[in-house]
């Protein structure tokens, strides 16, 4: 074992004096991940301490899996994790589809004219900032004067006050996340298309396939990989809701359905301090995403032998 | 520690001395001979720092021979995050001081308990006159802002002046529907659905909105008619005192029947149907497009839509009213001016001039301390006229607000120090100031809940359940005022879910903590 060992960083050293104008432009990002990624993961002990900042780190008491234990007797942080999946996992089955189906859409417009623009269009929301985004959502909806409750007024419906309503919280979160970020997601996925192989739909068309069939035959499955990838990213985020959009968003009243992990965190964590607790709440976080996100790459190499390592 | 006992000879000496001196105790003077340095971390309304330019500051240096120097940086944007960065540094400067989102007040007892700053007690008790005399007849601030040791770990910003806020409603509407200020619930009710049908505005649109509200404790304000609180304090879903016992306003019985009046008004269209989402700018688009009829909000700032909307509306008035009876048949108002605030300042516990500094703590609760922490510089911002000050001609007649001017210059910023409404009321506006007699002569505010500094156990105890109970609160609050859940089905399991959340848990150490604050000490 030992002999390997050695034998192997022998090597290592080997490889690193041969090709060292690679590991040269390796370093900055190395370091970087380094400094910022992995230096700060020391501070995630407090999630196990009874932590001041004034005594810090090396004089704060520790109180091994206190935090964790509160966490978890707290039925409004349990709430707030089965929010969390809901949410996201019905993001994934609603959301995750849409810039796939833009990408197939925008492929097949022939008029380049016309599709710059509509590709244009549908990026553009993207580069509004979410507090902009809250709020045209919220006048939008508005009961009085939103357009969307004027025109369940014309055609006779009784107008609904969307954002004060639990059940309205998540269509209304998913539905604008959609508008904002679909577009600009599409382009993974229109990248990939242009990868595919011309060869490929020339033959095709010699034998006489129609454009249905080639989508179908030929893109999808030569963008396959691509989409395994961004599910299994996906899905390692499926603990992580961003909290500010919802921050901008939710109301008391909507908590039941849209108070999330990382809004409880926000409000009982750091309004009130509570650094330890809040620490606690997200590293609980992490572990989770780590599992789900090894899970999902080991079931999809085993599946479809695409994977992210 | 150590240093109070080195100079404890010293101070027994300039004590003497002070009292061998014809000079009264109220004008401090000099305290050190040769001009002493201090330094001072002051970083406050997230956006400005202490600084030895202000003429308010060079005065009081002038006097007192103390010059402090900022060390707060002005790159931050965030005062908590300020004062949060320079605790965690523990490198700190011999005053902290400032505000910050939440107050400091905790931080300030929680850091003095832990060793970051010194407990004052003793200090002011020798040193400080005017400091130990405002104590001494102002028992309950002292109380409000103690340590659950008991002691003192900083000098606050006092505010003077009772009223916040009041009840306003549109005259002029009254008028022309030929009715009287409501006077009783039924009252409320029946004027409030006159501006609904009445057409007041007459643009011949059913628009009016009867009553709206800006921030979150105004919206369900009118729980008040039923003898319901919203706070016991200023702070939204604060505790109240119920004759010296602790409880949370929202787990009374009048709760039950003020919130179910409230949702009955809310479905009947007689309260903003955007009152949770419209937000801080409803009072201004409500009143601009002559639609709102009835609110709940600060003296000050509501009056001036009088100035602002008479040239546009014909004959807007919107004129304070004396908050109707109850349905007991009582008359209270529910909000009041804060007696202390969470922010001020505090001594390191490395600062090698402790009794220096007490002194120039002092200083600025003395007649002229308080004179140039109110006023700004004499000559400059104020002037005396028959030995009272008086803001001069073209401070009160700039374009920019008096505050402003007067924060510019190095007063009305939130160090220790005492305000005296007298600075204010001199550029309120007269209508405000109608509204503020009327409340006076009425003599209706309730105790105000002045918080409880908790002890380790408490604080875990607290940190335990609270979150939990007020969010399900707040949530419960509105989903009844939408009318998702009818209140007096839903109340006997609002009542259960509450103690299951550990209601009465925190209400005993909350009671316990109360207990201790402030009977022991009567």
């Amino acid at each position: 074992m030992k002999q390997t060992y050695q034998q192997r960083l022998h090597d290592l050293w080997g490889d690193v004096r041969r090709d060292w104008q690679l590991y040269l432009l390796l370093a900055p990002m190395a370091i970087w991940f380094a400094l910022f990624l992995y230096k700060p993961m020391y501070g995630l002990v407090i999630a196990f301490q009874d932590f001041s900042i004034f005594r810090g780190i090396e004089k704060s008491p520790w109180v091994g899996f206190a935090n964790f234990v509160e966490l978890f007797q707290n039925d409004m942080f349990v709430r707030a994790f089965w929010n969390t999946i809901t949410i996201s996992g019905l993001g994934l089955i609603f959301a995750f589809p849409v810039p796939i189906i833009l990408a197939l859409m925008f492929n097949e417009v022939q008029n380049e004219v016309g599709r710059r623009w509509a590709q244009t269009i549908v990026y553009l929301p993207h580069f509004i900032s979410v507090v902009i985004v809250a709020g045209i959502v919220i006048n939008f909806l508005s009961p009085s004067i939103g357009i969307v409750n004027l025109f369940l007024k014309g055609i006779g419906l009784e107008p609904i006050y969307f954002l004060t309503q639990p059940e309205w919280f998540r269509p209304v979160f998913i539905g604008s996340s959609v508008w904002k970020e679909s577009g600009f997601e599409s382009i993974v996925y229109l990248a990939a298309i242009a990868g595919v192989s011309p060869t490929l739909y020339e033959s095709a068309r010699v034998d006489g396939a129609s454009r249905w069939q080639m989508m179908w035959r030929i893109t999808l499955p030569c963008i396959l990989p691509t989409i395994v990838i961004m599910l299994i990213i996906r899905i390692g985020n499926l603990v992580e809701v961003g909290f500010e959009y919802i921050i901008l968003l939710y109301r008391p009243s909507t908590y039941e359905s849209a108070d999330v992990v990382s809004t409880f965190i926000y409000r009982t964590g750091l309004q009130g301090t509570q650094y330890d607790l809040a620490t606690a709440a997200g590293l609980f976080n992490a572990v989770i995403a780590f599992v789900l996100v090894y899970s999902a790459n080991r079931i999809s190499r085993r599946v479809s032998s695409t994977s992210l390592w | 520690m150590r240093t109070l006992r080195k100079g404890a000879p010293l101070l027994a000496l300039m004590t003497a001395m002070t009292m061998a001196l014809p000079v009264s105790a109220q004008d401090a003077g000099k305290i050190s001979e040769d001009p002493l340095e201090l330094t001072i971390h002051f970083h406050f309304r997230d956006k400005y720092v202490y600084s030895e330019k202000w003429p308010v500051e060079q005065k009081a240096a002038e006097i007192t021979n103390i010059h402090v120097r900022n060390v707060a940086s002005l790159a931050t944007t965030s005062s908590r995050d300020a004062f949060n960065l320079l605790i965690a540094s523990g490198d700190l400067p011999d005053i902290v001081g400032g505000d910050a989102n939440g107050g400091l007040k905790e931080d300030f007892i929680r850091y003095g308990l832990e060793g970051a700053f010194i407990p004052l007690d003793d200090l002011i008790e020798e040193n400080a006159p005017n400091l130990k005399a405002f104590f001494d007849s102002h028992k309950d601030i002292r109380n409000a802002i103690s340590g659950p040791d008991g002691k003192l770990y900083f000098i606050p910003y006092v505010p003077d002046g009772k009223y916040s806020r009041g009840w306003f409603i549109r005259q002029d509407w009254l008028d022309k529907l030929g009715l009287k200020q409501p006077e009783t619930p039924e009252e409320v009710y029946e004027v409030l659905k006159a501006f609904r049908d009445k057409d007041p505005n007459g643009n011949g649109k059913k628009d009016e909105v009867p009553y709206f509200a800006r921030e979150e404790i105004d919206a369900v304000r009118l729980i008040n008619l039923w003898d319901a609180r919203v706070s016991g304090s200023e702070r939204y879903g604060d505790f109240a005192v119920y004759d010296g016992q602790l409880r949370h306003p929202w787990a009374e019985e009048n709760y039950k029947t003020g919130i179910s009046n409230v949702a009955k008004w809310y479905k009947e269209g007689l309260i903003d149907k955007e009152i949770f989402t419209r937000g801080a700018r409803s009072r201004e688009y409500l009143l601009g497009n002559n639609l709102g009829g009835m609110t709940h909000d600060w003296f000050a700032s509501t009056s001036t839509y009088n100035d602002a909307l008479s040239p546009k509306i014909e004959g807007f008035a919107l004129k304070p009213m004396l908050p109707p009876k109850t349905a007991s048949g009582q008359r209270f108002e529910d909000s009041r001016r804060l007696r202390v605030q969470p922010v001020g300042w505090a001594i390191s516990a490395t600062n090698e001039h402790p009794v220096e500094t007490i002194k120039y703590f002092d200083f600025w609760f003395s007649q002229q301390g308080r004179l140039l922490s109110n006023f700004g510089v004499e000559g400059k911002t104020y002037e005396m006229v028959d030995g009272k000050p008086q803001f001069k001609k073209e401070v009160l007649e700039n374009k920019d607000p008096v505050n402003a001017q007067l924060w510019a210059v190095g007063a009305q910023v939130p160090r220790g120090y005492w305000m005296d409404y007298e600075y204010e009321r001199q550029w309120t506006n007269k209508i405000a100031l109608e509204g503020i007699d009327l409340y006076d002569k009425c003599n209706c505010l309730k105790d105000e809940f002045m918080g409880v500094s908790l002890n380790a156990d408490e604080k875990a105890t607290f940190d335990r359940y609270w979150p939990s109970l007020l969010t399900y609160m707040t949530e419960m609050q509105q989903t009844w005022v939408l009318g998702a859940q009818d209140v007096d089905t839903g109340w006997d399991a609002y009542k259960k879910r509450l103690t299951a959340l550990g209601y009465d848990e925190v209400i005993k150490i909350m009671q316990s903590a109360y207990d201790r604050q402030y009977k022991a000490a009567q």
